[in-house]
C-alpha cells in the first residue's frame, strides 16, 4: 500500500471541504478523480501533499504514519524531520505548472535532486537527460520556461517531479490550463508513465483519457466519494444518480 | 524585539526634537550699544542657557538696502523716504517693536535734510514694490507664530510703500538665491539684515539703517575669554552671513586657528550644537545672538 | 576664484557625497530586507510595530529625521555628540531609506506567486533555499526599477546632511555660490548630480539586461 487516507475531514472556516474520506492506493494503481469543481477533488490532493492541513484524519505513506489522529478528534503531524522522510515519497504536478522561471529546462529538472536529495551531480544530470528524451524535449534542455509552450512546460513539470525518483504521483488537473490542441502531448505522457506502472492519483476533467487510462475512477461531490471503481463501470453503468446526472453534462 | 526599541526611541525623540528646537517670537529687552547684547545674554543665562558674547568682537558691519546696480532712481527714492519716516517718527515707532535691535538704529532726525525728500503719496500708486528677503533672519525678517511675514525690515518696507503711495508685495526667498531672484527682477531690492561691507561694488546700495556687531557666543564656563581662546576650538557659523564671511576674509588668520570651522544651514543648529557641547562657539552677529539666547531663556 | 580651485573645493564635497551616498546603501539594503521581514511576521505585535516604525520615516521629513538622530543622545540622556555628526548621518540616512526599501522589497515578495512556494516546498526545499533560490532572485528582478528610482532619490538627498553641517557637496557649492556671488558652482553641482544619476541609470540598466534572459 502506498498511500493510505482514512476519515480525512477539512474545513476551511464554515466550510466544510471534505468530510470523512478515505482513500487507498496501491503501487502501480492509476486512480482519476473526477468530479464538478467545488467537489473537493483538489483539495483531497492538496492535502495528501501536505500544501494544506487536514482538520482530522490519518494519512500513511508506505506505511509510515504523516498524519494521526488524537483521542480529542484532532489531527496530529509528525515532526518537521519525519514529515520530510514522508515528502520523498510523492510527487506533484500542478495546473499552472510552476516551473521556476529563472532556472532553465534543465536546471529545473536539476536543482531538487542536488541541493535537496544531494545526489551525484554527473549523475542526475545523465538522469536528467533521460527524462528530457522520455518528454521529447532534449533539445530544449537549455531553454528557459518562458521559451516553451504550456504543454512543453507541463511535460517539463512532469520530468521534473519524476526526477525525484518518487513512489507516487500526483497531478492536480495537469491538462486544465492548457489549449485544447496542447492538452494531448501531456496526456501521452502520462498515458506512458501508467505503461510503465508508475503509480497516479490524477484529478482532471478528462473523461476519455481517464476511463482509457486509470485502473479506477472516483467521483467526488460536495467532499463525499459518491462512487469508485472500475472505469468502464463507473462510466459505462453509474450506480448513483449524482453520477449519471454529472457525466451526461460530458458526453453532450 | 530591537525594532521595538528603536520605535519607541524614535517616537521619543520625535518629540524631543520638536520641543528642543524651540520656537521664536517673544524677546527680551536690551539696552544701548555693542554691549547691550552680552548685558542680554547675562540676562537670558540666568533665566536658562548660560551663554555670552566675547569682549573681543570680529567685527561691524552696516546694514543697507541693496538694490541692482544701476536702480540709482529707485535706490534714492525708497533711501529718501526712509528719511522721511525718520523725520514722521514711524522709524522709531517700529524699532520700539524689536527691543534686540532698536539700539542698533543709526538714523537720527538732526542729521536729515528735509528738502530733499519725497512728498507723502508722491510715488506712482500702480506700481508695486517688490522686496526681497529671507525668511529664516528674525528679528529683521521672519515668518511669525500666525504665519504671516514680519520683522523689522518687513515692517519698514511696508510704511515706505504705504508713504509713497506703492502696493507692497513679499518676495520671501532662500538666502542662498538672493542675487538670482534680484537679477532675475522677482524682486526690486534686498531688504534684510543686509551687510554692506565687502559688497560695496555688488549692488547699487541704498541707505544704511541699522549698524551691527559681529561676535563670538560662548558658553559663560568655557574658559573662553578672548579671540585667541579660540585657538584648536570648534566654532559653527551660519553659511552665506556676515560673520561667515568675516571668517573667510578679514578675519581668516583667525579662522585659521580654529580646529574646525563648522558651516550650518542655519544658527537655530548650530546653537543646539553648542549647547550639546559638539562645538565650542558660534560667530554671529550680536542681534542675532541675542534673540537666540533670549528666545532660549522662555 | 579660479574654476580650478572652485573645483578643487567641491571635489572634497564630491567625496563626502559619495561617502553617505555607498554607505547608506550598504546599510539600507540588507536593513531593508530585515524590516520586511519583521513587517511580515506572523506575531502580530511586531508586525504592527514595524508598520509604525514605517510610517514614521515615510511620514516625516527625512531632515527632522537626521536632527532627531544627532541631537537625541544629547536631549535624552546627555551624552556627549562630539564626532557623532557623520554616524548620526549615515544612521538617519539608512533608517529611512530601508524603511523604503523594506516596502519595495514586500511589493517584490507578494508578486511572486503561491505556486512558486508550493512547487519548492513539495519539491523538498528548506525553507531557507526556498526564499535564497527561488524567491529571492525573482524579487530582485521584479524590484529593480522601483530600487533604481530610490538610489536616485538618494542621491540628490544627500545634501540634507547639510542639515547636520556636515558639508557635502551642495552645501559647499552654495556656500561658494553665496561667497563668489556666481552661479557657476550650482551649474558644477548640478552636472555632478546628473552624471551619478546617468551612472547609476546605467548600472541598473546593465543589471536589469543581465536578468532579461527569462520573464
Amino acid at each position: 500500500m502506498i498511500l493510505q487516507m482514512k476519515n480525512i475531514q477539512k474545513s476551511f472556516g464554515e466550510l466544510e471541504v471534505l468530510k470523512d474520506i478515505s482513500l487507498e492506493v496501491d503501487s502501480g494503481e492509476v486512480v482519476s478523480i473526477i468530479g464538478p469543481s467545488g467537489s473537493g477533488k483538489s483539495t483531497l490532493l492538496r492535502c495528501a501533499t501536505f500544501l494544506e492541513r487536514v482538520n482530522a484524519g490519518e494519512i500513511r505513506y508506505m506505511d509510515k504514519a504523516a498524519v494521526t489522529t488524537n483521542a480529542q478528534g484532532e489531527a496530529v503531524y509528525v515532526g518537521h524531520k519525519e514529515l520530510a522522510d514522508v515528502k520523498r515519497y510523492f510527487g506533484l504536478v500542478f495546473q499552472q505548472f510552476n516551473l521556476f522561471p529563472h532556472y532553465s529546462v534543465l536546471k529545473n529538472i536539476m536543482d531538487a535532486p542536488i541541493h535537496v536529495q544531494k545526489r551525484n551531480k554527473d549523475e542526475v544530470h545523465e538522469e536528467a537527460m533521460a527524462l528530457l528524451k522520455k518528454m521529447d524535449l532534449e533539445q530544449r534542455a537549455n531553454a528557459y520556461p518562458c521559451q516553451l509552450s504550456g504543454g512543453q512546460q507541463q511535460r517539463v513539470a512532469i520530468a521534473r517531479a519524476l526526477a525525484l525518483k518518487p513512489s507516487i504521483l500526483f497531478f492536480d488537473e495537469p491538462t486544465s490550463a492548457l489549449d485544447p490542441e496542447l492538452t494531448g502531448e501531456v496526456l501521452k505522457v502520462i498515458r506512458q508513465l501508467a505503461e510503465e506502472k508508475m503509480t497516479m492519483v490524477v484529478v482532471t476533467h478528462e473523461m476519455p483519457f481517464a476511463r482509457a487510462v486509470s485502473n479506477r475512477v472516483i467521483f467526488m461531490d460536495k467532499g463525499v466519494i459518491v462512487e469508485q471503481g472500475d472505469p468502464e463501470e463507473v462510466f459505462g453503468n453509474p450506480t448513483q444518480e449524482r453520477t449519471k446526472q454529472f457525466l451526461r453534462h460530458y458526453q453532450r | 524585539m530591537k525594532k521595538m526599541i528603536a520605535l519607541s526611541l524614535t517616537a521619543v525623540l520625535l518629540a524631543a526634537a520638536m520641543t528642543g528646537c524651540g520656537g521664536s517670537g517673544g524677546s527680551s529687552n536690551t539696552k544701548t550699544t555693542e554691549a547691550a547684547a552680552t548685558e542680554a545674554a547675562t540676562e537670558a543665562a540666568a533665566a536658562g542657557g548660560n551663554y555670552v558674547f566675547l569682549d573681543e568682537t570680529l567685527g561691524v558691519e552696516s546694514y543697507a538696502i541693496g538694490f541692482r546696480v544701476g536702480d540709482e532712481e529707485l535706490a534714492q527714492t525708497v533711501s529718501g523716504a526712509v528719511q522721511a519716516l525718520v523725520l514722521n517718527g514711524t522709524y522709531d515707532a517700529i524699532g520700539e517693536k524689536y527691543p534686540d535691535i532698536k539700539d542698533y538704529l543709526c538714523l537720527n532726525a538732526e542729521d536729515i535734510d528735509e528738502s530733499t525728500l519725497p512728498e507723502e503719496g508722491s510715488g506712482d500708486s500702480s506700481y508695486t514694490f517688490k522686496h526681497g528677503f529671507d525668511l529664516d533672519y528674525p528679528p529683521y525678517s521672519y515668518l511669525k507664530d500666525d504665519g504671516s511675514v514680519g520683522g523689522f525690515d518687513v515692517e519698514l518696507c511696508q510704511a515706505v510703500c504705504e508713504y509713497l503711495g506703492w502696493g507692497y508685495e513679499a518676495v520671501p526667498f532662500n538666502w542662498d538665491a538672493k542675487d538670482m531672484e534680484l537679477n532675475a527682477g522677482s524682486c526690486d531690492c534686498i531688504w534684510s539684515g543686509f551687510t554692506k561691507e565687502g559688497r560695496e561694488d555688488d549692488y547699487t546700495w541704498g541707505i544704511t539703517y541699522s549698524n551691527n556687531t559681529q561676535g563670538i557666543l560662548v558658553a559663560a564656563d568655557s574658559g573662553i575669554t578672548s579671540l585667541a581662546d579660540l585657538e584648536g576650538k570648534i566654532v559653527g557659523v551660519q553659511t552665506a552671513t556676515s560673520a561667515y564671511d568675516m571668517l573667510e576674509d578679514s578675519q581668516a588668520d583667525l579662522a585659521a586657528t580654529f580646529s574646525e570651522l563648522k558651516v550650518y544651514e542655519t544658527y537655530t543648529i548650530a546653537y543646539n550644537d553648542l549647547k550639546a557641547g559638539a562645538i565650542d562657539a558660534i560667530a554671529i552677529d550680536m542681534t542675532a545672538g541675542s534673540f537666540l539666547i533670549a528666545s532660549d531663556g522662555n | 576664484m579660479s574654476f580650478s580651485t572652485m573645483l578643487a573645493a567641491m571635489g572634497e564635497g564630491m567625496l563626502r557625497t559619495c561617502a553617505i551616498f555607498f554607505l547608506t546603501l550598504l546599510f539600507s539594503l540588507p536593513l531593508g530586507m530585515v524590516v520586511m521581514f519583521l513587517r511580515r511576521s506572523k506575531i502580530r505585535v511586531v508586525r504592527e510595530v514595524t508598520k509604525i516604525y514605517i510610517a514614521i520615516m515615510r511620514g516625516t521629513p527625512l531632515m527632522l529625521q537626521l536632527l532627531m538622530w544627532y541631537f537625541s543622545p544629547y536631549y535624552l540622556f546627555g551624552l556627549s555628540i562630539r564626532g557623532y555628526r557623520f554616524p548620526a548621518i549615515i544612521i538617519g540616512f539608512a533608517m529611512n531609506y530601508a524603511a523604503y526599501f523594506a516596502e519595495i522589497f514586500r511589493g517584490g515578495i507578494e508578486a511572486i506567486p503561491q505556486g512558486q512556494y508550493e512547487a519548492a516546498e513539495v519539491l523538498g526545499y528548506s525553507k531557507t533555499q526556498t526564499f535564497f533560490k527561488i524567491i529571492l532572485p525573482q524579487v530582485i528582478k521584479t524590484i529593480l526599477p522601483s530600487v533604481t528610482n530610490e538610489v536616485i532619490t538618494l542621491v540628490k538627498d544627500t545634501s540634507l546632511a547639510f542639515t547636520l553641517a556636515y558639508n557635502e557637496m551642495f552645501s559647499l557649492a552654495k556656500q561658494i555660490a553665496a561667497s563668489q556671488t556666481s552661479f557657476v558652482p550650482f551649474v558644477v553641482a548640478g552636472v555632478f548630480y546628473f552624471v551619478a544619476n546617468y551612472v547609476v541609470a546605467f548600472v541598473m540598466e546593465r543589471i536589469e539586461k543581465a536578468l532579461d534572459y527569462y520573464r
